[in-house]
């Protein structure tokens, strides 16, 4: 190859690589799908609920899920130790956040279903008004996304266990954490959009 | 592949506030958040100051814990780019 080749082929290189991680980008334009797709619940929950107020928003328990998202939060906490972890190479650091954020989500989907069986009990369901469908359905594909994400971790803390990740090796995590964080910044929003505004 | 300068290795304590500082941060807004929320605050300030505090939390998450803050400015923009539209339909959704 010829000198000239060499620095065309550079450059050429140079105008189309970003010089980003090729997953990590991948990712990041996987979450700015999930803005959108959550940004039209949201956008249709702000509309049902402005147009068609409803009783039922009474229902809701503020302190309940309040609790909620603190376990969120520190899940989210728990996840950015366990990258720390794995950057370091200190496995036993990684796999306990790892297992801590498993706990954390876990325990929001269960405060969850509690409260989905509570504001059933008193008559709000899925079907039993506009708000009532919006909102299962806003909070419901919310739970989804923490249930993915939980699956996941529990599918990275078996392969911390089995030494899978390490210094240099810790891309999985990351990407793992960047998905993490989106769902818990999701729900910092739909807290606010749904319970307290 | 090679890496950008703007993906820089994030320290663990990624900044002045470290990832505890930040989580304590998160924990007293959303303790803040809780408390009005069950008390009960003017209508008229409600909507706007909730919203003020949740895109706070949101963007300290972003910022330190997805690391927004050092990382390549493009990611960035990638999230920033829908919430953006997020934001315009929200509005035209408030609008009766």
């Amino acid at each position: 190859m010829t000198t000239h080749s060499v620095e065309h082929s550079d450059e050429f290189r140079a105008g189309r690589e970003l010089g980003l991680n090729h997953v990590k980008l991948g990712m990041w334009l996987f979450l700015a799908s999930e803005v959108m797709f959550f940004g039209g619940l949201i956008s249709s929950f702000l509309h049902y609920k402005l147009n068609n107020p409803s009783l039922e928003s009474g229902l809701l328990d503020v302190l309940l899920v309040g609790g909620n998202t603190f376990v969120l939060l520190t899940s989210s906490y728990t996840v950015v130790m366990a990258l720390a972890a794995a950057r370091t190479g200190n496995t036993a650091g990684l796999v306990r956040n790892l297992l801590l954020t498993a706990v954390l989500g876990a325990a929001f989907l269960a405060g969850q279903g509690y409260e989905f069986a509570s504001l059933i009990r008193e008559g709000m369901t899925p079907t039993s008004s506009v708000f009532g469908s919006s909102f299962f359905t806003l909070t419901g594909f919310h739970g989804l996304h923490v249930l993915v994400g939980l699956l996941w971790a529990l599918r990275n803390l078996a392969k911390a266990l089995r030494g899978g990740f390490g210094e240099g090796r810790a891309l999985g995590v990351e990407i793992f954490g960047l998905y993490w964080h989106f769902v818990d910044i999701v729900w910092i929003v739909l807290f606010t959009v749904i319970y307290l505004i | 592949m090679s890496q950008a300068p703007q993906e820089r290795e994030h320290s663990a304590s990624s900044g002045r506030l470290g990832y505890g500082g930040v989580f304590l941060l998160l924990a007293l807004v959303t303790a803040l958040e809780v408390w009005l929320g069950s008390v009960g605050v003017l209508r008229s300030v409600r909507t706007a100051f909730f919203l003020v505090l949740s895109l706070f939390k949101a963007g300290m998450v972003a910022a330190y814990y997805m690391h927004l803050r050092t990382d390549s400015r493009l990611y960035a923009y990638i999230l920033v780019a829908p919430a953006i539209l997020l934001f315009v339909f929200s509005i035209i959704a408030a609008v009766p």
